[in-house]
């Protein structure tokens, strides 16, 4: 099977998906960026009572606030919220869950159950990270930072 | 002066091919084709968009947001200098922000970041986002100067762009 065939036909749950950061619409801004730092994760999902999404809260949106001068460290993350709906679930087909990102312009997306309950984040890392399994070949090869050339000339 | 070792049967003086051992790669579809063969010409963004070590972190961070875009490049002379990105926001700016914003971007950009060179494939820069973990990565040209960047973003949509072209 090719790489096309198999973003056709694989679902999501052939992805690798992060477990993600969920909080309370109450949560404060300070508390929740020290828990994006600590998970080195560029997002979070604030979630209802019964754990379906209600948005997410990324690092955009947090430089936005940050410029506006209204990320305080008691902002309530819950009011600045976004993107309820860029939800998959494991079962959707890799090639849907492209579609949605790009369209959206998404850089994470939140993976749902059948009761649409938050079970993890994937999105365009996940779908490197799948890419990358296809290309073995040019992962075992590369150098970090390999140059073009040589610094110093060689020999005479 | 190191000999190549012969290969059996071979005799003194005769010519042998050095591409005769080489296993030419297929490919099971034009996606992965186009994956392994491009260049980084057919994915990357250009122009970019860059600023010099002294612009201060307020104006950064407002250029990032009027043009929509989650990382900056820092260059001096074409020369790539540094990369300023949306966690450097979260990680150094965010929590002491009027203290930060005067400063020039060079107090708290990345250094050296991990670059890729514009003969490269897509595969290979894709293979280091994924397995380095780097979200962006600079395009460079044999001179060193930066031609442009490669994200997530534009991944998706030269991933989207193949499925669609490809349709059998």
């Amino acid at each position: 099977m090719g790489l096309r065939s198999d973003i056709l036909n694989h679902q999501v749950s052939a992805l690798p998906m992060r477990e993600g950061l969920i909080v309370a619409p109450d949560a404060r801004l300070g508390e929740t960026m020290q828990k994006m730092q600590a998970a080195h994760l560029g997002c979070v999902v604030v979630v209802d009572e019964r754990g379906r999404p209600l948005g997410k809260f990324t690092e955009r949106r947090l430089m936005r606030l940050v410029v506006a001068g209204k990320a305080k460290p008691d902002t309530r993350v819950g009011d600045h919220v976004f993107g309820a709906e860029d939800c998959v679930t494991r079962n959707d087909p890799i090639h849907k869950m492209i579609r949605i990102m790009e369209d959206r312009q998404l850089r994470f997306i939140i993976v749902v159950d059948e009761q649409g309950r938050v079970i993890g984040l994937t999105g365009q890392k996940g779908l490197m990270e799948y890419i990358a399994e296809h290309f073995p070949r040019q992962v075992k090869v590369q150098r970090m930072q390999a140059k073009l050339h040589m610094d110093e000339r060689e020999g005479a | 002066m190191t000999l190549r070792p012969r290969r059996k049967g071979s005799t003194l003086g005769e010519f042998e091919d050095p591409l005769s051992n080489y296993d030419e790669p297929t490919y099971a579809d034009e996606l992965e084709r186009a994956m392994a063969e491009d260049t980084m010409a057919a994915m990357v963004t250009t122009p970019v968009t860059t600023v010099s070590a002294d612009t201060s972190v307020q104006e950064v961070l407002r250029m990032m947001i009027e043009l929509d875009i989650a990382c900056m490049l820092v260059t001096e002379q074409e020369h790539l200098l540094g990369i300023f990105s949306e966690r450097d926001v979260l990680t150094k700016v965010a929590g002491d922000y009027a203290k930060v914003k005067d400063k020039p971007i060079r107090d708290v950009m990345t250094t050296g970041p991990v670059v890729v060179y514009e003969t490269a494939s897509p595969a290979k820069a894709l293979n280091l986002m994924a397995v380095g973990g780097f979200r962006h990565v600079p395009i460079l040209d044999v001179d060193d100067k930066v031609v442009g960047i490669v994200g997530p973003r534009r991944v998706t949509h030269y991933l989207q762009q193949l499925i669609e072209k490809h349709k059998p």
